[in-house]
């Protein structure tokens, strides 16, 4: 006889998989799950994705971080076809430019490849006892020279998704879509349908039994993915799981986006997201080979959408961007997660399942992780469902609130003072305790890796050092916690940084004549 | 410095070419483009492997000529030390660009026949000429236009073959790591060949596919070829010890 422990709760099998939404998050979460499970059939899962096509996709998502290396590997596309089908660049990072006082000079970066020295020792406090007239990121980083010169991270004979310097890419949205669409049809056998959700039917346990579409047919899975963007088909609308508003925190709710063209074909693509800080927001500025994607967020309780679009094109204007053809486009952002991803047999990935301002690009990979998680966590049967959401639940939910963190860090150490949209944006109340109380701890002690308790952090140590000491944050460690061998080791460090960017900055060519390479030679795999 | 000019019967009718030629300064290579249609002479020498051009990241075959940059174990006493020197070696100092005036002896793909002004190849007393009195191009020289007509078609023909080897995944990076009889080490990077085990494995039809292109027999060729590199480690270990002088048996 059988214990039973080795009884499920609920023996049905987990091996139907309905994706609902084809935008990025549902192309990425269905390639990902097809990719790591690639048995179909009789032997193997089913992945099918419905999208409705009612809604043109959002399209500002159009900055990665680069994990997205590692997930478009695991999907199995190659970067010459994902480079040059999706008019991709090179981004090594984010230079923010106005947000400590707002003058002339006041820009710093944040680049991708880990400070020097961080996988061994925290070198920070060392930079800032003697930081030698560079920045933080000058000093620890050389990916800081390769952008300011808007050199490309590798070199044409450098391998498919390997850099010489740690990199992501901005990308066409409108055109990632319909690009993952075409491999996970082809080459992953996920089955793709263009049809409208009209009805939802549950199951007397609560779960969804399955979908009814327009055309009358019902779709029946044992696990639905909601990646139906903000309308929130099954999370929001059926499910009614609460959204966690964080506008309080986040006071960005509006956005300005105008597509502007390249003058010539040979102008220069700057590898990293610029991000100008405005009156009562920031600007985005971020180019693909085709033209550059511009947008100014904004809060609505500070500025008019009048306002707003006219400091934009002040923007446009004093960078000889502006012209009659541009044509703007409004967008709303709802900034806030909901309280739970994961419930019953559906999660929700995507929109869906939550929205930040795009500040530090947290849209796509957060898309990556669930993703990816969903796979790791994916149970066999029904009974496995309940724990894996629990997990889930509670590892998204660490994470959205550290993304919120993080971005509303870049507000808090800012000083400008010329509207009241940056003075509330400091308020005590505004800052969330965890944040308040890590800026707190960081004053004694530099950002290191057992500051964050995850085995995955989105923003690592290493991105809380940059912001810190970017925007001029001091840390005073207590001197008997600081020593001459690390003393030693960060002077030598700092040196080599400085040696391996000449070095770089010498050989490197242009991020621009690098896209033009790989559109026409491709790149190697190996 | 190369002083590039394009080769003309009315400009350059006293020209000639040294007949004892040294190999010179364009012999001062560790490895050495070469094209497929040259892969049956090479075997007899030389290791060919496959290098990633630094402009275009394409592969390319190469003969491996020494360890070291500018290393050239084939050059014994300035004299090349191999019955077949490659092709690319061979041309010196005449290349083909493309054409920017008419009048010149050109071949039919638009593109003239230039060489450099400062080679001490070059010279205007001794040696052989380029053009008979009359204009007409010398034998010499039509085995110059020749050779060169030879690579550039050699060149396409060799990026179809890696660009298709690629595809199937036949080529890998190998990691060559020497210890020379003096104790001292290299580690050789940026190096690939055919990947031998992939090839084992490749379906049948894509394996005969190679084969009706005469790829199958190149990759054949390539992989033979790795037989020499032992004695290129010879040479250098000769180098080492002072046997330098003798020539290679």
């Amino acid at each position: 006889m059988k214990s039973d422990a080795a009884l499920p709760a609920d023996p049905q099998p987990i091996r139907r998989i309905l994706v609902v939404g084809g935008g990025t998050a549902g192309w990425i979460t269905a390639g990902v799950l097809a990719s790591r499970y690639p048995q179909r059939g009789e032997d193997g899962i089913s992945v099918t994705l419905i999208e409705s096509r009612q809604q043109p996709p959002i399209g500002v998502g159009e900055g990665t971080w680069p994990t997205i290396r590692a997930t478009l590997k695991q999907i199995g596309v190659t970067e010459t076809d994902f480079l040059r089908e999706c008019d991709a660049s090179f981004k090594q990072g984010s230079h923010f430019v106005r947000w400590v006082d707002g003058s002339d000079v006041d820009a710093y970066y944040h680049p991708f490849t880990l400070p020097v020295g961080y996988e061994e020792r925290n070198l920070a406090p060392y930079w800032l006892e003697d930081p030698r007239g560079q920045s933080f990121a000058e000093s620890m980083c050389f990916q800081s020279a390769i952008c300011s010169r808007a050199l490309a991270p590798k070199q044409i004979t450098t391998p498919e998704f390997t850099g010489l310097a740690n990199y992501a890419y901005h990308l066409d949205a409108g055109k990632f879509g319909p690009f993952l669409q075409r491999h996970c049809v082809d080459k992953l056998g996920v089955r793709h349908m263009v049809d409208e959700i009209v009805r939802v039917e549950s199951k007397d346990t609560g779960d969804i039994s399955h979908l009814v579409t327009k055309s009358g047919e019902a779709l029946a899975a044992d696990l639905f993915i909601d990646c139906s963007g903000f309308s929130s088909l099954l999370i929001g609308r059926h499910f009614g799981v609460p959204f966690r508003s964080q506008k309080d925190v986040l006071f960005i709710d509006k956005a300005w986006a105008v597509q502007i063209p390249y003058p010539a074909d040979d102008t220069p693509i700057t590898s990293v997201t610029v991000a100008t800080a405005q009156s009562s927001g920031w600007v985005w500025d971020i180019g693909l080979t085709t033209r550059r994607g511009v947008g100014y967020v904004f809060s609505s309780r500070y500025l008019s959408d009048e306002g707003a679009l006219e400091e934009l094109k002040n923007y446009l204007g004093a960078r000889g961007d502006l012209s009659p053809d541009l044509s703007y486009r409004k967008i709303d952002i709802n900034s806030g997660y909901r309280q739970e991803f994961w419930t019953r047999n559906c999660v929700a990935v995507g929109l869906s399942a939550g929205f930040l301002e795009p500040l530090e690009a947290s849209a796509i990979v957060m898309i990556e992780l669930s993703a990816k998680s969903i796979a790791n966590l994916l149970p066999s049967c029904g009974g496995g469902m309940r724990q894996a959401a629990r997990l889930f639940n509670d590892t998204f939910r660490y994470r959205w609130e550290r993304i919120v963190d993080f971005l509303k860090l870049h507000y808090v150490l800012s000083r400008r003072t010329d509207s009241r949209f940056w003075g509330d944006n400091r308020a005590r109340e505004s800052i969330p305790d965890s944040l308040r109380e890590g800026l707190e701890y960081w004053r004694n002690h530099c950002p290191w890796h057992e500051d964050f308790s995850h085995r995955e952090e989105v923003f690592s140590a290493a991105s809380y050092q940059y912001i810190l000491y970017g925007m001029g944050f001091r840390t005073y460690p207590a001197p008997w916690l600081l020593n001459d061998r690390d003393r030693n080791l960060a002077r030598e460090k700092m040196n080599e940084t400085a040696q391996y960017a000449r070095a770089l900055t010498a050989s490197l060519s242009g991020n621009r004549d690098l896209l033009s390479k790989v559109r026409r030679y491709g790149l190697q795999k190996i | 410095m190369v002083n590039l000019v394009v080769l003309s019967s009315q400009t350059h009718r006293n020209v000639r070419v040294a007949t004892a030629r040294s190999s010179g300064d364009y012999a001062a290579v560790n490895a050495v483009g070469v094209i497929p249609r040259e892969f049956q002479r090479l075997l007899a020498h030389y290791p060919i492997f496959f290098t990633k051009s630094t402009d275009t990241g394409r592969f390319e075959p190469a003969a491996l000529l020494g360890f070291e940059r500018h290393e050239n174990l084939f050059l014994v006493n300035d004299r090349w030390d191999a019955v077949y020197v490659p092709l690319q070696i061979q041309r010196q100092p005449f290349s083909l660009i493309p054409r920017r005036s008419d009048g010149a002896p050109a071949n039919p793909d638009g593109l003239d026949v230039a060489f450099d002004l400062d080679s001490p190849h070059i010279q205007t007393q001794e040696g052989e000429r380029l053009f008979l009195d009359d204009g007409q191009p010398s034998k010499l020289l039509q085995s110059i236009t020749s050779m060169l007509a030879t690579l550039v078609s050699g060149s396409t023909e060799a990026y179809a073959f890696t660009g298709r080897l690629a595809e199937l995944d036949l080529i890998e990076p190998v990691r060559i790591d020497i210890e020379f009889v003096d104790g001292s080490e290299t580690k050789m990077q940026g190096l690939y060949w055919i990947a031998a085990a992939a090839l084992k494995a490749l379906p049948a039809a894509q394996l005969a596919d190679l084969r009706d292109r005469e790829f199958l027999e190149w990759m054949y060729f390539q992989m033979a070829s790795l037989a020499h590199m032992p004695a290129l480690v010879a040479r250098k270990n000769r180098l080492l010890t002072g046997a330098a002088a003798a020539p290679f048996p």
